[in-house]
């Protein structure tokens, strides 16, 4: 036997997914370890190891890829503890970082502070030379003055140097020769260099992607250092792949000069593991949600593919411009506090989280949750196990919360004051929706729902309802679907190159130079991760715009397995994505503009490595049966109180068909099926919602 | 005529008819959907137009009005602009007969004297009707467009004495009948354009109304039509209680301020702005009589609808920010605003600089004089800069390209209490987003030499102001450049005692024998080679600089904000060391002596202090 093991780190819980070449499928939960997060990625493999019958070492043995979503850079990014950083930008461009292009986050509030400065200007230097668009040297480098600001930087004690040029993506040898002067002056520091870390326009973005890649870089590479070292103590040989925030999966060598690039990787891994569930099931357009204690994330797959995008991304009031998987993340959960402010009722984004929780929590929580309001309406009970058996929850203390904070401000009573609450968080999340799917240009009606995490299931059928959605998938393995879905991902590399020229005047050999670079670069890289060249599929694209535009379009140009051929290439090729781009920008915005001769912007490669995925094929579900329910709850499932049915999921098997209203009790969530809808489960015991 | 019309577009306007009951949870979802409805809008013309001060620069704003006219919801924008097209729709609305407006129509409008901001923000926008054949909502998008067909390329033009020398003026005219784009008419406007992504950008205006409607429509579908209407008058109403609300906490009395700009655009001195806000109970007049009337006054004439957006911008920015904003703001305060002045000028006066300039002073006299009052929520919501460096040339196909200058700089971004001024605009302008040079640069024939904050400029305070940046830019072709310089004598001020921003300058053909500093207006041949720099001003500082935490001054000698001279002068904090060897320490003795020797002198409480 051998085994694949995901593995996503989260805020309470570090999540586990083993993955047999039998296509069995365990998966573990155990609390995350704050100090050291790698210790909870070992203790976790015990729990695995226990489960299979094996001691670790023998295990891990058994083991032959381990994928890993780190939130190591996040969390970097949060707790401020990033390592000293300086920059050495171009003179006269000192103070990007801090401008941001004049970007701030609320139009409203005079009183919004800054965002913590991560490199103070007196780490901000600068050294007269200067690139110009075409590529040639205005200024050369000037030596003297860049070795002057890198002892100033070494007299601050910096652990991390960013090293930023103007149009260095386009002639790189001031970076370059930037790069020696700090590593002879400084051998001891890290250095990221934007033609590396973001090798595109504008500057802005590019520094800012590059510093915080100078800033957490250190960070994460001594946390993948210390979870290398604690695997290879515990016997593991084999491969340690991360997730990287385009959803693609690489070697720790190939992140090590852009670690930036594991930022918010989490979530990347249920989108992945979304499209390929679409996929198994015929569901290739996919609106993925992810509801847990805190957070709702929310993302698009299409023609089953969740495509990374880079763009005007902003994390942690950063902007980062490596290719992302777009999630649009709102701060509501089953810990989000539902309060009173000037008469309105909000809810979130403030939580409760896991301590003390909700008030249903018993552990000392008096602010009122979604969850609690969920006790309230009968959607949860307090006569059933949660969180897969670990605890029941209590009643007591949360009526009272309700009546105080919530029913008494608002003038009614407290199953209304938990029922307003309920639907304001579902405003929320539908809205969030919207904001996500008008930046893709989607109508959510023609997506199906995929509901995972601890609440989504909750949830699910009723915003599908309120965004005219008509089917809903929950997967059976829906509370650690992301660690499931990151042995889903494929390794590979996912890079751009800016090339500014008229499309209808593009030269060939340039472009098929920056692809063949790029491509040198996949393949050096995956075989250093055990592949070969046999093995890499390549998606040749290139990004295209109207003149003046902003915003561009990548289209697809080809794609190849195994080696590498250019031949797609030539003076055909340039006509047709002319023509793509005229017919997916009418696709996208209405409209097109003929008349216009579009600009390309860049080239872009993905080179990615088939592996085997699990299966969430929809095997025969045998016949059709409505099972009898465990029992009845009085509930309010968005019209009143009423009797709900409510089954427990060790009673239900594949053909079993369940009629509104319904409670399912899953082991670590709980499914709801609103009047006007069905469940049906299918033959792989994933639940699929559909309009009755 | 004029007055009359303005009068008749702000009237105050009912609740829309009909009497569905609404609880307050479903009129918040309606009013979000709302929000997100303007957001999808406004994101779709971002991600399609083709100028930069469109899609670069987000200098677009989507707005839902009612079937009164009146604003329902907004989405994120430019503050001062969202609040413009409720005008603009009014007047297409008094013309709805003659119009025969129907489902599918879609107008637009850019008149000053038919309630319109100035001729480059067109306001286009569609209905939404019910089934009984009644306007529930009307979806709006205005966008700043890069020209206006005017004598001038950009639609600026500092010796336009009427307004007619500044472009094509639409009060109102139908794009779209009933779903049919109007061919002839969409030739005429394009034809008055010189930029070739004219038509693009219309186009994507149109198509993003379109999509307001469509979006609008849905959620009639879902709650029905009385609902959203009962959900509209609930949520107008309720920000106008909220507002109230917050006025009857404030003290009641008069707060008056007084502001200038420098000049107009040919030299007449000191353009006055006055306000007076009043506070009785729970109303808040904002009184503008006093504030300049000079008939041979140039160029700096604000049309009516942006006086009302920028003052009513910045009094958003002193309440509560999470109140809705929508109609109950306008229903809360009472403008008096003097026809005939600066402020709402006669017929066919020019609007394109005024719409600069005197509008933001309206902003900065109303938190001037309501800083006494309200010190937490103060920090003016401005920019000082005249108007932007631009530049405009011709490629070799005849073709014209224009630089707008819209560059990333720091200028205006003023301290608040408790904050330092910081990034690079006030809050309000947080989604301009500013131009890079890697992308101008590939378009345009310019070299951005630098963009650095000048040590020493912005404003010393107890909160600092941000310094402002040293914009110099390279043409490499020969250009016709323009320039307004305001705000050299008169800088944006300083609150509660805390010093002014330094003062704007320009020079052009910097580093040779011709160069010159432009004093008030320029309209400028340049030669390829050409240098031209810009000091931005800065913010404004808050409380006394002695009252600065010397720890603080001595960090921000440490990041060059302030020199080791700046400090001593300007804060009375004594250093030791420089930022060149990363070393600085306070000299607490002399610092102390230094302090008490300027506080006797600037009559300053140092007990206040830290």
């Amino acid at each position: 036997m051998s085994y694949r093991v995901g593995v996503d780190i989260g805020g309470t819980f570090t999540d586990l997914a083993l993955l047999g070449d039998d296509d069995a499928v365990v998966l573990e939960k155990t609390l995350s370890t704050p100090n050291d997060r790698s210790l909870a990625v070992m203790q976790g493999l015990e729990k695995l190891a226990a489960r299979v019958g094996s001691s670790l070492r023998e295990f891990l043995g058994q083991v032959e890829t381990l994928v890993h979503s780190t939130t190591v850079a996040d969390n970097t990014l949060i707790e401020m503890n990033g390592a000293v950083t300086g920059l050495l930008a171009t003179a006269g461009f000192r103070d990007e970082l801090e401008l941001r292009r004049g970007y701030k986050e609320d139009i409203w509030d005079v009183r919004l502070e800054p965002p913590p400065p991560i490199v103070p200007r007196r780490r901000r230097l600068t050294v007269p030379e200067r690139i110009l668009a075409d590529g040639s040297v205005m200024l050369p480098l000037d030596e003297e003055a860049a070795r002057l600001a890198i002892a100033r930087l070494a007299k601050q004690g910096v652990e991390s140097v960013a090293i930023v040029t103007l149009f260095s993506f386009l002639n790189p040898t001031h970076e370059e020769r930037l790069v020696e002067l700090v590593a002879e002056a400084l051998p001891e520091v890290d250095i990221s260099v934007s033609h590396r870390v973001l090798p595109k326009a504008p500057e802005f973005e590019r520094t800012s992607t590059t510093v915080v890649n100078a800033y957490v870089g250190p960070r994460v590479s001594g946390y993948l250092d210390r979870l290398a070292e604690r695997l290879a103590a515990a016997g593991y040989r084999q491969r340690l792949l991360l997730m990287q925030s385009s959803g693609v999966v690489m070697t720790r060598d190939y992140l090590r000069s852009s670690p930036v690039r594991v930022l918010a990787s989490g979530p990347a891994g249920g989108v992945i593991g979304g499209s390929h569930v679409g996929v198994d099931k015929g569901e290739p357009d996919l609106l993925c949600v992810d509801m847990g204690g805190t957070s709702y994330d929310v993302s698009i797959v299409r023609h089953g593919k969740a495509p990374a995008e880079s763009g005007w991304n902003w994390h942690h009031r950063y902007m980062i411009g490596t290719p992302m998987i777009a999630v649009e993340t709102l701060g509501a959960g089953g810990g989000s506090i539902c309060q009173v402010r000037n008469a309105a009722l909000e809810v979130g984004p403030e939580s409760a989280g896991a301590d003390p929780g909700p008030v249903c929590y018993g552990r000392g929580g008096a602010r009122p949750t979604i969850t609690d309001a969920n006790l309230i309406l009968g959607l949860l009970s307090d006569q059933s196990d949660f969180a897969g058996g670990s605890f029941r929850l209590t009643r007591k203390g949360v009526d009272q919360a309700f009546r105080e904070q919530v029913a008494d401000p608002l003038g009614c009573g407290v199953e209304q004051a938990a029922f307003d609450s309920w639907r304001v968080v579902n405003a929320r999340m539908t809205q969030a929706i919207r904001r996500l799917t008008a930046e893709k240009g989607t109508d959510p009606a023609d997506l199906t729902m995929l509901a995972y995490g601890g609440n989504g299931p909750v949830f699910a059928a009723i915003q599908a309802q309120e965004l005219g959605i008509a089917r809903v998938l929950v997967p059976k393995a829906s509370p650690a679907f992301s660690a499931l879905g990151s042995l889903t991902a494929r390794p590979g590399i996912d890079e751009e190159r800016s090339y500014l020229a008229p499309a209808h005047e593009v030269a060939l050999d340039r472009l098929c130079e920056l692809w063949r670079e790029l491509d040198e670069r996949a393949e050096r890289n995956l075989k250093e991760a055990g592949f070969t060249r046999e093995d890499i599929a390549a998606r040749y694209q290139l990004t295209l715009r109207y003149p003046g535009q902003n915003w561009s379009l990548a289209i697809d140009v080809a794609e190849s397995r195994g080696p590498r051929d250019l031949g797609f290439a030539t003076e055909t090729m340039r006509e047709r994505v002319i023509q793509r781009f005229h017919e997916r920008h009418l696709a996208d915005y209405g409209h097109s503009r003929l008349g216009e001769s579009p600009e390309i912007t860049g080239v872009r490669l993905t080179a990615t490595v088939e592996i085997a995925k699990p299966s969430f094929a929809t095997a025969s579900a045998g016949e059709l049966r409505e099972p009898s329910p465990a029992g009845l709850r009085r509930a309010n499932l968005g019209r009143g109180f009423e009797d709900a049915k409510v089954f427990r999921a060790a009673d239900l098997r594949p053909g079993d068909v369940l009629t509104a209203p319904s409670i399912v009790e899953e082991d670590f969530t709980t499914i709801v099926v609103y009047p006007g809808w069905r469940a049906h489960l299918d033959g792989a015991g994933d639940y699929l919602l559909e309009r009755a | 005529m004029s007055f009359d019309m303005n009068r008749r577009l702000t009237e105050r306007m009912p609740p829309l008819p009909g009497a569905a009951e609404i609880d307050s949870v479903t009129a918040g979802i309606i009013r979000g959907a709302f929000e997100t409805i303007c957001y999808e809008v406004a994101t779709h013309l971002g991600r399609c137009a083709s100028s930069a001060i469109i899609n670069q620069s987000s200098e677009r704003n989507a707005s839902i009005m009612d079937g009164h006219g009146r604003l329902a919801g907004l989405s994120v924008g430019i503050p001062q602009l969202l609040f413009i097209s409720p005008m603009s729709v009014r007047y297409g609305l008094l013309q709805r007969e003659s119009d025969v407006w129907g489902p599918g129509d879609v107008f637009v409008g850019n008149d000053p004297d038919a309630g319109g901001g100035h001729l480059p923000d067109y306001n286009v926008y569609a209905p939404v009707f019910d089934g009984a054949g009644e306007i529930v909502a009307i979806q709006a998008l205005q966008a700043h467009q890069g020209d206006t067909g005017g004598k001038d390329p950009g639609g600026f033009s500092i010796d336009a004495r009427e307004i007619y020398a500044e472009g094509l003026i639409i009060p109102a005219v139908k794009l779209v009948h009933r779903g049919e784009p109007r061919r002839d008419i969409l030739d005429l406007i394009v034809r008055n354009n010189r930029l070739p992504s004219f038509p693009g950008d219309i186009q994507a205006m149109i198509s993003g109304t379109q999509l307001g409607v469509r979006l609008i429509g849905k959620l009639i579908e879902r709650y029905g039509a009385d609902s959203v209407r009962a959900a509209i008058n609930f949520n107008i109403a309720e920000t106008e209680r909220r507002f109230r609300k917050e006025v009857s906490r404030w003290p009641d009395g008069s707060y008056e301020a007084d502001v200038w700009i420098d000049h107009d655009t040919v030299g007449n001195e000191d353009v006055h702005v006055h306000v007076d806000c009043r506070v009785d109970g729970d109303q808040l007049t904002i009184d503008m009589t006093g504030s300049d009337e000079r008939p041979e006054l140039v160029c700096v004439w604000n049309t009516f609808s942006n006086t009302r957006g920028y003052a009513m911008a910045q009094l958003a920015s002193m309440v509560d920010p999470g109140i809705p904003k929508n109609e109950g703001l306008f229903d809360a305060v009472e403008l008096i605003v003097p026809e005939g002045s600066i402020l709402q000028p006669p017929a066919n006066k020019p609007a394109a600089l005024g719409a600069f300039h005197p509008a933001v002073e309206v902003a900065e006299a109303i938190c001037i004089a309501l800083s006494k009052i309200l010190p937490e929520r103060s920090s003016p919501q401005v920019y000082k800069l005249g108007m932007p460096n631009s530049v405009v040339g011709f490629d070799e196909g005849g073709q014209m390209w224009m630089d707008q200058g819209v560059d990333v700089r720091a200028s205006d971004a003023s301290a608040a209490r408790g904050i330092d001024g910081w990034g690079a605009m006030c809050s309000g302008l947080g989604n301009l987003i500013l131009a890079t040079a890697e992308e101008a640069e590939s378009r345009f024939p310019v070299v951005n030499v630098s963009r650095e904050m000048t040590t020493d400029t912005g404003g010393a305070g107890r909160w600092r102001g941000q310094p402002g940046t040293l914009n110099e830019k390279k043409v490499l072709e020969p250009v016709t450049a323009m320039a307004w310089m305001v705000s050299r004598k008169h800088p944006l001020r300083g609150l509660q005692g805390g010093d002014d921003a330094g003062p704007y300058r320009n020079r052009f053909q910097v580093g040779t024998p011709d160069e010159y500093e432009i004093e008030n207006s320029v309209q400028a041949q340049l030669p390829a080679g050409a240098v031209l720099s810009y000091q931005y001003g800065g913010g404004g500082g808050f409380e006394s600089p002695l009252l600065r935490d010397p720890e603080a001054v001595r960090e921000d000698v440490l990041d060059e904000y302030v020199s080791v001279d700046g400090a001593r002068e300007r804060y009375g904090v004594v250093l030791r060391g420089s930022a060149a060897e990363c070393q600085v320490e306070i000299d607490w003795q002399a610092t102390r002596q230094l302090r008490a020797e300027l506080a006797q002198a600037r009559g300053i409480d140092l007990s206040q202090g830290p």
